[in-house]
């Protein structure tokens, strides 16, 4: 039997249980909410969804290469693209473009149009320094670690209507 | 023309109160939206015995005073919505519509994971949703 090719991320999605939106970006607001009653500090806080982030990318990736079946990537560009076209449509749901290539082709944006994470979020004006889904770079970071892509992902918010 | 909008909290304390008007009387708004505060209760523990109510959240028709009248919506959570406008001929299926697209926008408010329930709601973008709200009510009442 031929080995299947890679699916893509529409069909995986399809393919999965999914979550009622509302429920997962009210629990994601829940906790990043506790996150700072209980440390305080914005700076920790970033650091907190960061490494939350991190455990779930090095389980996450595990289960994505299972279901997408991706062939090897040749290169890091090759690598983000598939992060951002199968890896997020599959698991958020959305679409994500890769911009901003360096010069060295070391660096990229991953730009999401529609975060369900930030639905209804507006920052208030005491956590100005927050990275919001900083859990998705942290995501980012330990999934390609576990395939020995050794990175540092980071999060740059471009909020279009609020702050 | 709708002069003010208010958001009660369920004890009565104000969650959100805006007016459209240049004119600088919005002591005497304020004050009539609390008056109307008594109305909402009398009207919700003596429920008119005429028949079933089909949707007990909009309360109509709140009362006339000199020129202005004044509308209430209550959600099911017991806050309140005051709705004050100076025109005379209003629809009232034009004061539902306002006042579920009003609802839909305070959902997507308190939905904030930064909006703490009980204080006062100070997401600019709900501030924003609601004038265009306001200004979309006069138009299509024509």
């Amino acid at each position: 039997m031929a080995p299947a090719g890679p699916r893509s991320g529409d069909a995986i999605f399809a393919s999965v249980e999914r979550v009622n939106a509302e429920l997962f970006t009210l629990t994601y607001g829940a906790i990043v909410r506790q996150l700072l009653t209980d440390l305080e500090e914005v700076d920790e806080v970033n650091k907190q969804l960061d490494q939350m982030g991190y455990n779930i990318g090095i389980r996450l990736v595990d289960e994505f290469l299972a279901k997408s079946n991706v062939s090897r990537c040749v290169d890091f560009k090759e690598t983000a693209e598939v992060i951002a076209k199968v890896g997020f449509k599959m698991f958020l749901g959305v679409g994500a473009s890769v911009t901003n290539w360096d010069a060295e082709g070391t660096c990229c944006s991953i730009v999401l149009e529609d975060n369900p994470l930030v639905d209804f979020v507006e920052l208030p004006d005491t956590c100005q320094g927050l990275y919001y889904c900083n859990v998705l770079s942290g995501v980012i970071r330990g999934a390609l670690e576990m395939v020995s892509v050794p990175s540092c992902a980071s999060l740059s918010l471009v909020f279009s209507s609020s702050s | 023309m709708i002069v003010c909008v208010a958001v009660v909290g369920h004890q009565n304390n104000p969650l959100y109160i805006q007016s459209f008007t240049e004119a600088d009387d919005a002591l005497k708004l304020h004050h009539i939206v609390h008056c109307s505060l008594d109305v909402v209760d009398e009207r919700v523990n003596n429920p008119k015995k005429s028949g079933p109510t089909l949707n007990e959240t909009f309360l109509g028709l709140l009362y006339p005073t000199e020129n202005y009248k004044v509308y209430g919506y209550l959600t099911n959570t017991k806050v309140k919505f005051i709705l004050v406008t100076t025109d005379l001929d209003v629809r009232d299926v034009d004061v539902r519509n306002f006042f579920r697209r009003f609802h839909a926008a305070y959902v997507d408010a308190v939905s904030n994971p930064f909006h703490v329930p009980g204080k006062k709601i100070t997401s600019r973008t709900f501030a924003e949703r609601v004038s265009n709200i306001v200004k979309s009510f006069g138009l299509s009442s024509t």
